[in-house]
């Protein structure tokens, strides 16, 4: 009977397929351990709290709002943080532009007037924000602010028993306006109007360029350890700093070719800018690609088959999606898994494109030093692993 | 190599192997599947630390090959490790490259030799669309294209069929002829025949290490004549004949006589055989086959061992 042969093939391939798993024990290691403690970390380590909005009040001068910062923080709530309230506007521009503050609350000069032409009095709040999310949480807050304020014009007036807000004219204000005297107007000074496509391109191209370099490295090292064609290095005169020389040579060029495949491709059917300077951009480009080729270098090194190193370069994805910045900001980690978000080359890569392409400028220009610098040390890592492979560790 | 021995983990892959390779010679190191030939190839090849004992190869530890020495060095490992992405040019210019051959000279010596393996006509072809002897050919291209002085090579027959192991070999023999130096391993014991020089290597220890006439000698202690009679025959027909070392029934009719004089011993045994058993139908030296040979020198190692 044909029919009871069935089973018997079958469990013959489950148990040659269960076999070859249990048989590589790094394998099944990465394969089922890294998923589950890669869940286990995002749930220790997200504690979704939303970072306060680093905020200055600029007060013009003359006009009678307080000059207390603690007012304005008991007004603005926990979503914000008062740095400072001042009479200059200039200053706090010149940090919001180096990042040092997030935002900028401009009172009215003229608000009595304004309210006396039968007009709200305007809050100008200013931001510099590339990211949607953090701009429609700044509108949140512009609109927050204005209503808190708005509350706090018409107890005051009412506590004071009068009929009219501040020393107004009963007769001057519109109906309308006794609710809502002011409004908030948010103006973004970002080169680069927020929008999802806009800002997630250079975080997927950063992704990209990191998965294309450590799983090509990756592949091609434990093909090579494997198939014994690491033996014609081995044999030849060539030494480990020229075999990885040549490797990353050529993944920086893949590298370039794919970033400016994308940006082609981005600026021209898409419509993402690239503000900055194209050098700085391939700089760039290849520091994420030299940081990426060591994670590979590194991967290829530890696997013992080209499967595991296939899901280690798929584990390594799944950690920078989660704990990047990519999707969620990295300082919604709490440490030490945070940390992980530090030692993953597409968290500065993300970031640096984002800020070179949508900016025009790198502002935190330190994290392509931190990238050069991951870089180098698995670059050092991996030759000296390489040297002892070469020359006969084995 | 002196006293030279690698161990992995319990097992003891080769152990105590002295023996000293002159130049321009083919050295076959030869022995069954495991018995420690392409181990101590790559120790000699600095692709294997030994555990214990001295190599030199050039006159240097192959443990510390200096970049010039690597550059005179070929090795054509067992298995076809070259890229199947690659065509057959590629592959070999690939390893000329990596032996420092600059690329004018690369691209004529790249064709010479792809020329030389008959793989000229295919060398625009993927080397994992050649058939299992064509790849083996180009590994040995590969191996030879950066004209190294000493060439390692590994099976180089294994899988190939008896026309082709003839080419491979006649191909190695024009390699020593040139003035190169070969180290070649073989589990076609057969094969020894082949080479000027033989180490014969079971479960990782040299069992011997002569010329193929030498080992016949050895084997057998002395010349060899193969005796066919008109009529039946015992061995001890020829007890009383002087100077004969041994004599070996092989059939009714045929004897193996060992002497240390073949010459001098014909005469005697014509004359022995006759009185008693007829006479002599034809007497020849015997050049028994390698496989007889280690056949013998394994059974008398482990009788060795075993005493």
């Amino acid at each position: 009977m044909r029919i009871f042969r069935l089973p018997v093939r079958i469990a013959a391939v489950v148990r040659k397929e269960l076999r070859e798993l249990l048989r590589r024990p790094g394998a099944v290691l990465s394969l089922v351990l890294g998923p589950l403690i890669v869940m286990g970390l995002f749930g220790m380590g997200f504690t979704g709290e939303r970072r306060p909005f680093e905020m200055v009040i600029v007060v013009p001068p003359g006009t009678e709002f307080s000059r207390d910062p603690a007012v304005y923080q008991r007004i603005a709530g926990p979503s914000a943080r008062i740095m400072e309230v001042t009479e200059d506007l200039a200053g706090p521009r010149e940090r919001l532009a180096r990042g040092e503050i997030r935002m900028i609350v401009v009172a009215p000069a003229d608000a009595r007037q304004q309210l006396e032409r039968g007009e709200q009095a305007t809050l100008i709040v200013e931001t510099d924000e590339l990211d949607p999310i953090e701009h429609g949480a700044a509108m949140v807050l512009a609109e927050t602010l204005s209503r808190e304020i708005n509350s706090e014009l018409v107890t005051q007036a009412a506590r004071e028993g009068r009929t009219q807000l501040g020393t107004v004219a009963p007769t001057a204000i519109k109906p309308e306006l006794v609710g809502r005297p002011t409004r908030a107007v948010v103006q973004n000074r970002a080169p680069t109007q927020p929008s999802m496509l806009t800002y997630f391109m250079p975080a997927v191209l950063a992704l990209v360029l990191q998965h294309l370099g450590i799983t090509l490295t990756a592949l091609s090292m434990v093909r090579e350890r494997l198939s014994g064609a690491i033996d014609i290095y081995r044999v030849s005169p060539i030494g480990a700093l020229e075999l990885l020389v040549g490797k990353y040579a050529t993944y920086a060029v893949l590298g370039l070719a794919v970033a400016f495949a994308t940006s082609f491709v981005a600026a021209n059917a898409l419509g993402i800018p690239l503000r900055g300077r194209a050098d700085i951009f391939a700089v760039a480009v290849v520091l994420l690609t030299f940081a990426s080729l060591g994670v590979g270098l590194l991967i290829s090194l530890v696997s013992d088959s080209e499967r595991q190193a296939v899901q280690l370069a798929m584990l390594v994805l799944l950690v920078s999606v989660f704990f990047s910045g990519f999707v969620l900001p990295v300082h919604e980690f709490r440490m030490p898994v945070a940390a992980i978000a530090y030692a993953l080359p597409v968290t500065y890569g993300i970031e640096v494109f984002q800020q070179e392409m949508l900016r025009g400028e790198i502002r935190d220009d330190w994290m392509l030093g931190v990238l050069g610098a991951i870089g180098a040390i698995l670059f050092a890592l991996s030759a000296l692993r390489l040297r002892g492979v070469l020359r006969g560790v084995a | 190599m002196r006293g030279a021995a690698r161990r992995f983990g319990a097992v003891e892959a080769v152990r105590d192997v002295t023996l000293e390779i002159p130049r321009g010679v083919i050295c076959g190191l030869v022995g069954p599947s495991g018995s420690g030939k392409t181990t101590l190839l790559r120790m000699l090849t600095g692709t294997l630390r030994p555990t214990s004992g001295e190599l030199r190869v050039l006159g240097e530890s192959p443990w510390r090959f200096r970049a010039h020495t690597r550059e005179r060095i070929g090795y054509m490992p067992q298995n076809f490790v070259l890229y199947p992405d690659l065509t057959a040019e590629e592959n070999v210019s690939f390893v000329a490259a990596l032996f420092g051959m600059y690329w004018f000279k690369r691209r004529r010596r790249v064709r010479e030799v792809l020329e030389l393996v008959g793989l000229d006509d295919v060398r625009g072809r993927r080397a994992s669309l050649l058939s299992g002897g064509m790849q083996r050919r180009l590994a040995l291209a590969a191996a030879l294209v950066h004209e190294p002085l000493v060439l390692f090579v590994d099976e180089p027959t294994a899988g190939l069929d008896p026309i082709l192991r003839g080419r491979v070999w006649t191909e190695l023999r024009r390699l020593a002829e040139d003035g190169r130096t070969l180290l070649v391993t073989t589990q076609y014991v057969g094969e020894a025949e082949n080479c000027d020089l033989v180490a014969l290597l079971s479960g990782g220890e040299l069992l011997a290490f002569a010329t193929p006439d030498e080992l016949r000698r050895h084997v057998y202690g002395g010349e060899i004549l193969d005796v066919r009679t008109s009529a039946d025959v015992t061995a001890d027909v020829l007890a009383g004949v002087p100077d004969l070392r041994d004599v070996k029934q092989r059939g009714s009719r045929r004897l193996i006589v060992v002497s240390g004089d073949a010459a001098a011993a014909t005469p005697r045994i014509v004359e022995a055989v006759g009185r008693t058993a007829g006479t002599v139908a034809s007497i020849e030296r015997y050049d028994p086959t390698f496989d007889e040979v280690f056949t013998i020198l394994v059974e008398r190692h482990a009788e060795q061992h075993a005493a």
